[in-house]
């Protein structure tokens, strides 16, 4: 963190990280010029020369590309040409999608046409700011009020034990909203059984998921749920030290971040013997010098020990061997949210709030051809049907055509298969999974091959490079999908595809890797007529 | 607690002090898993991925930091962990500079061998733009860096950084940008290198090789 953190801080007041600026600080700091180079050269925050005064990142990915073609960037690009000062570039998903065609001004989030973008960055007209969308926080807040905050933790600092927390957690079948979907009790029993320090809590406050931006939403409207959670664990794992790892364009969340700290500070429930009991507590927010695949576990720590964030190999898994060699009890911030709820509820009152045997609550990031696009706090087993209707509908007049359930790392599915509820089970057996909870709607007349290999193309882009199935194995399919868009798929495409997605899947070291494929494999299975588009006639 | 495990590796069975890798295990055995990345002089990496083995679980194992489990069952040859392979060998040939540099002098090329040994004579992919500044880089007195052979094994920086400690190499960019540099990505005649011939002798492709091998004569040390 430490040497991340001041080459963040250097990036921020000089604009940039040039080669004087770092051969300076290599001297100074004593640290390898081939180090500061590896680092620059990863992450996104950072630049070798100093850009435009004013920078608009536009979104390329796929609930903007939806809203406003393929060529949003360009036009924007364009929209901008003769005013000095100003920088475009196009970026991954911004968390952004219920405003789309979305970008950062800035770190400020704004939504619109080219023109009125251009408006807002050349200061003739006010910012065109995204508006706040439903978030639906209230359903998982068991407090009344502030006052009542933190008040699960109080309780069992009062004589409760960390072996009932475990066990309560276990019982709701909790399992892990950042993607994996694995069992929150038992990764916290794994975590406390494992020896050894440093002892860690780490959130995973990454979300860059295309088309999820719920735990934005919840980071911005109840922060005091995920501290809490955190001091929880660390109270559980005996751990006396949390890390939040925060996406950096996430500036609100931070805002909202930084002040719930302080005040858990000023009022006892951080630091050291909280509330008398003996118990301390220190929390650090980190911010993300940027990149999906810091959200990938393993590279976040990596990250967080100022290196490249590339995944480890695995196992150790960082219940075992976690940050700096200490076990590190790592969860999402929805997972770790849903805590406090879940304790109070208790284990059967919890499960009670799903539907149809389906256990507790879900948070899903609603996008696309609806008519309400935002986070929607639904119970398990309500069938994605009915959480588009709770999304206002198809937008637009169109009907339904395909949904992706939970990600860009989950296949399309087809209209048909709308009524499978929410729950990582019953997705799975679908064919797609819940994975991080963003259910991206595709209306008809869209086009669901561009979209697909939208999504190939964000794996691509967001490949660290470690591995070479991945490294070269998403660039590999991203040109030959589009030679194949572009009207010549070559024979044998959908072979080749196949093959290489089964060695994705096999050999790549993280998740990234081996979902690369997954969005044309849905096609493949899924979607015959768009399937055909990647077949030559005689094929 | 036990300090050993038992397995088998191709139905052999095989008992090792836990912590010990897929591969050295076969390796007692006398059954060669074929690596590219790894390096018994070196901290495994795991990184190009031809050692997978099939231990049964859903996806396959990088045999060189996979560490022994007891009662696992090992398949290293499998018809599935072939055909992995000879995919992960097309990806790499894509935009391999065959025969290269490496191959035509000392004829010690790993990657190529390894491609006959599979069978992989072409691959289904095209080449890429190489990401490196330049592809070729011969500023250096004794090594000439073709940057299109390179498949980023981390071998070399390994070796720079963890075995002679010289502190110059690391990865440059990221993804399909992703190349090897000295120091902020300068030519390496130009960074702090110090001419040991670590990298170059690791290197298990025709992306260092030594400047005699093209004709060049090694030229003199000029620096400081
Ligand atoms: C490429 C990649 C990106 C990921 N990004 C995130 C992320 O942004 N947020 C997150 O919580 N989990 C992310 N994950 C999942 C994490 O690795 C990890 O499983 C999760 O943080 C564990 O918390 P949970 O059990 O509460 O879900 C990602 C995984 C992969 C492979
Ligand atoms: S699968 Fe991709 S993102 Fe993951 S380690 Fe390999 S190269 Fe990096
Ligand atoms: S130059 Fe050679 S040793 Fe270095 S990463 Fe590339 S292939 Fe490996
Ligand atoms: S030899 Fe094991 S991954 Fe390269």
């Amino acid at each position: 963190m430490e040497l991340l953190n001041r080459l963040m801080a250097v990036q921020h007041r000089k604009g940039a990280l040039t080669d004087d600026v770092l051969r300076g600080l290599s001297r100074e700091w004593r640290v390898p010029l081939y180090r500061l180079e590896g680092l620059r050269s990863f992450y996104p925050v950072f630049r070798d020369q100093p850009g435009a005064p004013r920078r608009l990142s536009v979104c390329r990915d796929v609930a903007c590309r939806m809203a406003a073609g393929p060529d949003f960037a360009e036009r924007v690009a364009q929209a901008m040409m003769g005013f000095d000062g100003i920088e475009v570039e196009s970026v991954s998903c911004l968390g952004l999608c219920h405003a789309a065609p979305a970008a950062l001004a800035g770190d400020v989030p704004v939504s619109g046409s080219p023109e009125r973008l251009r408006d807002g960055m050349s200061g003739r007209q006010p910012q065109p700011l995204v508006g706040d969308p439903p978030a639906g926080v209230a359903a998982v807040d068991p407090y009344r009020g502030a006052d009542g905050h933190y008040g699960t933790l109080v309780e069992l600092l009062d004589g409760g034990r960390p072996e009932s927390v475990i066990e309560t957690l276990e019982a709701s079948g909790l399992r892990g909203m950042g993607g994996a979907g694995f069992p929150t009790g038992r990764k916290w029993r794994f975590t406390r059984a494992a020896s050894g320090g440093p002892r860690t809590v780490v959130c995973n406050a990454d979300e860059s998921e295309p088309g999820t931006f719920k735990d934005r939403l919840l980071l911005e409207r109840a922060p005091h749920l995920v501290i809490e959670a955190m001091i929880i664990g660390g109270w559980v794992i005996g751990a006396s030290h949390g890390i939040i790892y925060l996406r950096h364009e996430y500036e609100h969340a931070r805002e909202a971040l930084h002040k719930a700290l302080e005040r858990a500070r000023a009022d006892g429930y951080i630091g050291s013997n909280i509330r008398g009991s003996g118990f301390d507590f220190e929390l650090d927010l980190f911010i993300s010098p940027g990149g999906y695949i810091m959200g990938e576990e393993t590279a976040l720590l990596e990250g967080l020990e100022d290196r490249r964030g590339e995944p480890r190999n695995k196992p150790p898994f960082p219940t075992q061997v976690g940050y700096n060699g200490g076990p590190t009890l790592m969860n999402n911030v929805e997972t770790f949210a849903l805590i406090p709820r879940i304790l109070q509820d208790g284990a059967e009152g919890w499960k009670a709030r799903g539907r149809e045997g389906y256990s507790g609550l879900k948070f899903l990031s609603v996008s696309g051809d609806v008519a309400a696009p935002g986070v929607y706090c639904v119970p398990a087993g309500t069938p994605i049907r009915d959480v588009i209707e709770r999304a206002g509908g198809m937008a637009g007049g169109r009907s339904l055509y395909a949904f992706c359930p939970g990600g860009a790392s989950t296949p399309f599915l087809p209209a048909a298969l709308a009524d499978t509820p929410v729950d990582f089970d019953a997705l799975a057996q679908a064919g797609a999974g819940l994975g991080s909870g963003a259910l991206f709607v595709v209306g008809s007349g869209r086009d669901l091959l561009d979209l697909a290999i939208q999504q190939v193309r964000f794996f691509r882009n967001e490949s660290c490079g470690k591995c070479v199935p991945c490294r070269t194995g998403s660039a590999q399919a991203v040109s030959k999908l589009e030679a194949a868009q572009a009207g010549a798929p070559e024979e044998g495409l959908t072979e080749l595809l196949e093959a290489l997605d089964e060695t994705l899947v096999q050999t790549s070291i993280c998740g990234l890797g081996q979902v690369a494929l997954t969005p044309i494999m849905g096609l493949l299975r899924h979607f015959p007529d768009e399937a055909a588009r990647l077949r030559r006639p005689h094929d | 607690m036990t300090d050993t495990v038992s397995l088998t590796i191709d139905d052999q069975a095989v008992e090792v002090p836990v912590g010990t890798t897929i591969w050295d295990a076969a390796r007692s055995l006398g059954i060669d898993i074929p690596v590219l990345c790894h390096s018994t002089r070196m901290r495994p990496v795991g990184v190009c991925r031809m050692c997978v083995v099939d231990t049964g679980v859903r996806n396959l194992q990088a045999s060189c930091v996979r560490p022994c489990e007891e009662g696992m069952a090992v398949y290293t040859d499998s018809e599935k962990v072939r055909r992995n392979r000879r995919m992960l060998l097309e990806l790499l040939l894509a935009d391999y500079p065959a025969p290269g540099n490496r191959e035509a002098t000392t004829g010690d090329d790993e990657l190529l061998a390894l491609a006959r040994d599979y069978g992989v004579e072409h691959s289904r992919f095209q080449a890429s733009a190489s990401a490196a500044p330049a592809p070729v880089d011969d500023s250096s007195p004794v090594i000439v860096v073709d940057h299109a052979a390179c498949i980023l094994c981390d071998r070399c920086i390994r070796g720079c950084d963890e075995l002679q400690h010289n502190d110059v190499m690391t990865r440059s960019g990221k993804g399909a940008a992703t190349h090897i540099a000295f120091d902020l990505d300068v030519p390496m005649g130009e960074s702090t290198c110090v001419a040991c011939g670590e990298c170059q002798a690791v290197c298990p492709t025709g992306a260092l090789t030594n400047r005699s091998l093209h004709g060049l004569h090694v030229l003199a040390e000029d620096r400081e």
